[in-house]
């Protein structure tokens, strides 16, 4: 997927102008937010559950290569072809490959946010391979040319209109506003492609080591369809999707689906243990896991690491409200909210997304919903310093900051400048509130007033009131 | 505590206060000092660093909050106006000086000394009754870092509905961030003034008379749109309210805040004068 995180200015005051991006967005992130808020109120071990999957996912985070030596080995024991790409390049060589050696000229692929890292549609349609989105909403912007804008809601921010004029132009559709009408349409469309597809792709919630198994976790049929009825079933996923054993798969069962839609479970889990052996009754020929290390090593080795626990729920995202005020799109990359802020800079280098982590107010609500409890508003701070340290900030910024510190070392000189300002800001307010000040305080006036400096600041006042000098 | 002792509290006033509302601070003074508190005022404190360290530039944030370190006496209780500052010196020094040892062990003793105004009188002073004599219809904005940061909830609220002239109500979201965010609000502006619209809509829909807050940060920036608009609400920090109509404002009657409600249109922020 194309990267445009540094544009997040740009690209989010468009948001804030689309009407239907904005009536999409209160809509669909407040319903989430409500369903989750009402899931984890009626599960009274929800914290509890919500350590033990943080304590099992720091664990992994310790012994990540003796998990994945593990998983491959059992993956490859019951048939799996299992391939590690250290970068996206490799990905896309090794997902072609597949791909072109399984001869497949169509592959259905359910969503996963891992294979948009990578640009795995473009990597297969240079291999000769049509790629078919089938999560409904993954199947419209496809349609529609776009790419996700929420990590469990990909098309949230189109309205049934907009997906109707989709339909019609690109499958020959009549124009209906009947959502169960335009999910049949999906569906008929989509069943032909099962059907024929040499293919099915998916992504990985979770990668069990003790059994070498993949759990897809989805709320459509596609993912099953997809991981069943084609002659080859491709698995991409991301190293740190390990978990030791499959006796932990339900505690993250437990804490994804609530955290995600504030559904006590999904309507389909998958667990994918190898290929289809004698006897199975249904089963893809060959099964391929493609594992993304892509950036996730570095992380590992350094102080964000726990990133890495992240199941993508997306829980963040809804309780985040600069998310809520301008969606996906104006993150710039695969990944949007507080964890896209975090995560985007980590995989990506935050040279090129520098932006990003100044896009929060640092008001914690994504820590607060966050299942797996990542620290994102202190990596968010972190990562604001990394850019100072690596020079990635405004001079103007750097400049302002040294001036203010120089005031700031002086309580004497910090008085002198209010009470200058405060003569000022009398003679030339009169009292009311500042309407305009100069760049960069501009934005900030553009709505809303800024008070006046009092005429006497508390300091001068306390040195009269109490007559004393310290 | 022998409950005539005095109380030494050293109060840290914070330059936001300083500077736009220095009402506020006199309240908070007589507050604290109407619970038993002698209240010293450490003249050499500026700021804590708090926008130097939230937008990564940590060089200047240490700069200040070496400074504030040394500003503020070795014992006593420090009692601030202000959620985000207490968060800061508590939350934000330790990261600061994680790699100098004994400037660390400082900054914590300070942290655990350091309280914001409504968490100290309810849970160090134990006040139940605020004793001010403030009437008016009122509701409360969480801050986030007074609520996240600091885990204070229950506090300003108790005051609050323990002043028998206020009709207290919440607002929807009360939690949910104003959108001031210090230099997120010059960075991302628009971003900034779509949450304050948001936070507005919910503060007007409870018909309060005004809206109150434990940081002068989030009125800033809810009080200047209200301001600009003109909306019939006024924002109001939780000192000016605990103070009373008539309580510690008096010492400073020229710059009182005036705290009467105004026709719409004429409605202003009450900081600053």
């Amino acid at each position: 997927m194309e990267l445009n995180a540094n544009a997040f200015g740009r690209n989010s005051r468009k948001a804030l102008l689309d009407k239907t991006l904005q009536e999409a967005l209160g809509r669909t992130t407040g319903r989430f937010q409500a369903h989750r808020d009402a899931a984890v109120a009626a599960f009274p071990e929800f914290e509890a559950t919500r350590e033990r999957a943080s304590r099992i996912k720091r664990d992994v985070l310790d012994h990540l290569d003796t998990y994945l030596a593990r998983f491959i080995e059992e993956a490859e024991k019951r048939g799996a072809v299992v391939h590690v790409a250290r970068g996206p390049g490799q990905a896309r060589e090794i997902a072609a490959r597949i791909a072109r050696d399984e001869g497949v000229t169509l592959a259905v692929k359910s969503k996963s946010m891992a294979s948009e890292e990578i640009s795995f549609n473009e990597a297969l349609q240079g291999a000769g391979v049509t790629v078919v989105e089938s999560d409904l909403g993954e199947f419209i912007i496809q349609l529609a040319g776009e790419a996700p804008s929420h990590i469990i809601a990909p098309a949230v921010h189109k309205t049934r209109e907009q997906i109707s004029r989709l339909f019609e132009r690109h499958l020959g559709e009549p124009r209906t506003d009947s959502i169960p009408e335009l999910v049949a349409m999906a569906r008929r469309h989509l069943r032909a492609k099962f059907l024929s597809a040499g293919m099915g792709v998916s992504g990985g919630n979770f990668l069990v080591a003790d059994t070498g198994s993949v759990v897809i976790v989805t709320n459509e049929g596609n993912g099953r369809m997809g991981t069943v009825l084609p002659r080859v079933h491709l698995a991409v996923v991301g190293i740190e999707k390990v978990i030791p054993r499959l006796a932990d798969l339900p505690t993250f069962l437990r804490l994804l689906p609530r955290s995600a839609s504030g559904q006590t479970i999904s309507s389909y889990v998958s667990i994918v243990t190898g290929a289809r052996r004698a006897g199975d009754p249904e089963g893809p020929e060959r099964t391929h896991i493609l594992l993304l290390d892509c950036g996730r090593s570095a992380i590992l080795e350094g102080k964000y690491r726990e990133i890495l626990k992240c199941v993508r729920c997306a829980a963040c995202l809804n309780a985040c409200p600069v998310y809520q005020s301008v969606g996906g799109h104006a993150y710039g990359w695969v990944y949007s909210g507080p964890i896209g802020a975090v995560l985007t800079p980590l995989l990506v280098g935050l040279p090129e997304a520098a932006a990003l982590p100044d896009a929060s107010t640092l008001c914690g609500a994504c820590a607060d919903v966050c299942p797996v409890k990542i620290p994102l508003p202190d990596f968010l701070l972190e990562l604001r310093s990394d850019a100072r340290e690596q020079g990635l900030k405004a001079p103007g910024e750097i400049a302002a900051m040294k001036g203010y510190a120089g005031v700031m070392k002086r309580a004497g000189l910090l008085e002198a400048i209010e009470r200058i300002a405060g003569v000022l800001g009398q003679f030339f307010t009169k009292g009311k509130g500042i309407a305009g000040l100069p760049y960069p305080f501009s934005g900030w006036t553009e709505r809303r007033d800024f008070p006046v400096p009092a005429a006497r600041p508390f300091r001068k006042r306390w040195k009269i009131q109490r007559g004393v000098t310290r | 505590m022998d409950p005539k002792e005095p109380i030494p509290v050293s109060l840290f006033f914070t330059c936001l206060a300083d500077a736009f509302s220095p009402g506020v601070c006199t309240a908070t003074v007589e507050v604290l000092e109407r619970f038993g508190a002698a209240v010293s005022v450490p003249l050499s404190q500026t700021c804590c660093g708090q926008p130097a360290f939230n937008s990564g530039n940590r060089k200047e944030a240490r700069a200040m909050a070496r400074k504030f370190l040394l500003s503020f006496p070795d014992d006593g209780y420090i009692v601030t106006p202000s959620g985000s500052c207490a968060a800061m010196v508590k939350h934000g020094y330790p990261v600061l000086f994680r790699d100098e040892p004994r400037t660390l062990t400082r900054a914590r003793a300070v942290g655990e000394r350091i309280f914001e105004l409504s968490q100290f009188l309810v849970d160090v002073l134990g006040v139940t009754d605020p004793k001010s004599d403030f009437s008016g219809k009122v509701t409360y904005h969480d801050s986030c870092h007074l609520r996240r940061g600091l885990g204070v909830v229950s506090a300003p609220r108790k005051l609050l509905r323990a002043i028998p002239g206020v009709e207290f109500v919440e607002m929807e979201e009360s939690d949910r961030c104003c959108g001031f965010g210090g230099v997120f609000s010059l960075k991302y502006p628009r971003i900034s003034c779509k949450m304050t619209e948001r936070k507005v809509e919910r503060i007007l829909a409870t018909g309060a008379s005004y809206v109150t807050s434990g940081d002068l940060g989030c009125l800033l920036s809810i009080g200047g749109l209200i301001s600009r608009v003109g909306y019939p609400v006024k924002a109001i920090h939780l000192a000016e309210i605990l103070v009373g109509k008539t309580g510690g404002l008096s010492s400073f009657a020229a710059d009182a805040a005036s705290v009467e409600p105004r026709p719409p249109g004429t409605v202003r922020w009450a900081g600053g004068r």
